[in-house]
């Protein structure tokens, strides 16, 4: 079953389109990956489907429901199913983690109490190891700790899908490992889907089930990854298997 | 018959500046041919100088461009051959001039609509959050008063107090001249009372705390921690400004009655040099001259005046671009937004006043 589904989707900013004519399917409980060169409007989608910039025109459904930018309660319905890995982690700077970490449960339920509060975010924590870090503020934090830090925020409202916005990016290659790593346990462990923008390719080797590729303005290839790597598209070649065109002459 | 000239093994930036001058001159003088075949060691001089003979230099030759050269000149990006210059669109001057400041005006017309828009939606933020007491991040209220309370206190008081001591010298110099010196308490307390606690008391806000709501939101904007919130659920313009408001309605009474009576002091310490009025007899005449409604009219100028700083500020630090130097931009733009309301607004309070 897919969980996002969108329709002649255009996306950009004010009068400048991105991307036009997307229509794809994001499946349920599998890791896609959003590819596509620097500057192609990967995090622009990603943006789009967090309910973050309203499409051009087109539209998509969120678990068969239609999205709608002009609602309040659509946005709101769409907010409490996702979680958001930023690039840059994007916790906030005077909150300790562990209070960054409990934040979406403190703002969506104010009520609950507060040892429940700390077992879900040190649950959370746990999952991404910085149980032992919870105490530490954001400049306190490496790059790939961060990552996870934002990762267990995004994770601690067990969110239908986790959008990451290149979670790879500025981490060395063990570490980047060991997130992609943690990923396919998030959907192998708890079913989550998971939409991950990259253009790291050993990454999307490794994590991605299914791969929308985005080039020149549009959607170039969506399938899986056998699919992808069996394709004759001299771009896909260049651009995944980094073989030239040239050499199949 | 052209000249030729071999060109050295070493063709960089300092070889081809040393032989641009005389390249010139000798095509001035007569056909030129310049030789590449020695040329093994370029850079991207080298291929601009190649461009800059072929398109400038009419009776200049190049040969013998092989090799590497030859290869990195089909990928070097020449700069347009046109004279037509690149980027405005076509028009006279006039009329570029008119889509220029049409376009800002329109930019400026939209703001002030994002900007009234964004201070109803605080309102009506605030009126929610007292309501239900959720969106806000717990003791974050305390923080900020904290902030825009205990640390301005002491700038406050220090440029009140000097305000207070100049207005009294200067006007007791005039009022010495018409025997007028008791009249000096009564000028003192109308004047801070009224007009320039709030007034200055504004401005500083803008300036300390404006610029740094300004920076701290507009950085969150671009480190995307304001995305962030918005899908977890959290509102921004709850989350972020209400907090901020409710401190500066909380603060400012305070900061008010503090910057009243420091000023004040500093009319009495004028009075007493100058005069030798003691401060018993200075405080009895003010009080003929001014009554709690003053006071209490310069409160409610300050907390509108705060209003201003805090809606001015959160504003411009939320439409913030995605750059770093734009929170810079948006920090100075913030300050002189906020000063501008606050004499604005005051402008209008002195209609409703007097």
């Amino acid at each position: 079953m897919d969980i996002i589904s969108a329709h002649d989707l255009a996306i950009g900013y004010g009068r400048t389109e991105i991307l036009r004519g997307l229509d794809f399917a994001v499946p349920e409980g599998r890791i896609t990956a959003v590819v596509g060169v620097s500057g192609s409007g990967k995090s622009t989608l990603l943006k789009t489907l967090a309910g973050l910039l309203p499409p051009l025109s087109g539209g998509f459904d969120f678990a068969g429901r239609p999205v709608n930018y002009r609602s309040e309660a659509s946005l709101r319905l769409l907010y409490e199913k996702i979680g958001v890995l930023y690039q840059g982690g994007a916790l906030l700077n005077g909150l300790s983690l562990f209070e960054n970490v409990a934040l979406p449960i403190r703002m969506q339920h104010p009520k609950l109490p507060e040892e429940m509060v700390r077992d879900m975010v040190f649950a959370s924590l746990a999952q991404v190891e910085l149980a032992g870090s919870a105490d530490k503020y954001p400049a306190q934090l490496s790059g790939g700790m961060t990552k996870r830090g934002a990762l267990a925020r995004a994770l601690v409202l067990d969110p239908d899908v986790v959008f990451c916005d290149e979670p790879s990016s500025g981490l060395d290659p063990i570490t980047s490992a060991l997130l992609d790593d943690l990923l396919i346990r998030l959907k192998e462990t708890f079913r989550m889907t998971l939409v991950v923008v990259t253009h790291e390719l050993r990454s999307i080797e490794r994590v991605a089930d299914k791969v929308l590729l985005i080039n020149d303005g549009g959607l170039r290839f969506s399938g899986d990854y056998a699919e992808l790597a069996a394709s004759d598209d001299a771009f896909i070649r260049t651009f995944f298997l980094r073989k030239d065109s040239h050499d199949d002459a | 018959m052209s000249d030729t000239v071999l060109l050295p093994k070493r063709l960089r930036a300092p070889e081809v500046v040393a032989l641009l001058d005389g390249i010139r001159r000798s095509a001035e003088a007569g056909p030129l041919t310049l030789d590449f075949r020695d040329v093994e060691e370029f850079d991207s001089s080298t291929l601009a100088l190649l461009n800059y003979v072929r398109g400038r230099l009419a009776n200049v030759a190049t040969v013998n461009i092989g090799g590497a050269l030859a290869r990195a000149e089909e990928s070097f990006v020449r700069r347009p051959t046109s004279e037509e210059p690149e980027g405005p669109p076509s028009g006279g001057l006039p009329s570029r001039a008119l889509t220029i400041t049409a376009d800002r005006f329109i930019f400026q017309v939209k703001s002030l609509g994002r900007f009234l828009a964004m201070l109803g939606d605080e309102v009506y933020h605030v009126g929610v959050y007292l309501k239900e007491r959720k969106g806000v991040y717990p003791g974050e209220t305390w923080n900020q008063m904290f902030f825009m309370g205990y640390r301005s206190f002491p700038i406050v008081c220090l440029l009140i107090f000097l305000v207070g001591v100049t207005i009294s010298i200067t006007s007791a110099e005039q009022l010495r001249l018409f025997g007028a010196d008791i009249y000096l308490a009564d000028l003192v307390g109308i004047a801070m009372l009224k007009e320039l606690v709030p007034l200055m008391t504004g401005v500083i806000l803008a300036g300390k705390v404006g610029a740094a709501i300004t920076a701290e939101l507009a950085s969150m904007t671009v480190l995307e921690e304001v995305d962030a919130l918005r899908t977890m659920g959290v509102v921004p313009e709850k989350f972020l400004m209400v907090p901020r408001l409710l401190a500066i309605t909380l603060v400012v009474p305070l900061l008010v009655a503090m910057a009243d009576v420091v000023g004040i002091f500093g009319g009495i310490v004028v009075a007493r040099i100058t005069f030798g009025t003691p401060p018993s007899g200075f405080i009895a005449e003010m009080v003929t001259a001014v009554d709690w409604t003053d006071f209490g009219w310069g409160l409610i100028k300050t907390v509108v005046f705060g209003w201003a700083v805090v809606v001015g500020a959160g504003f411009k630090g939320l439409t913030v671009g995605r750059s770093a130097e734009e929170v810079g931009r948006a920090t100075t733009e913030s300050v002189v937004l906020s000063i501008t309301l606050i004499i604005i607004i005051d402008c209008l309070f002195s209609f409703i006043l007097y």
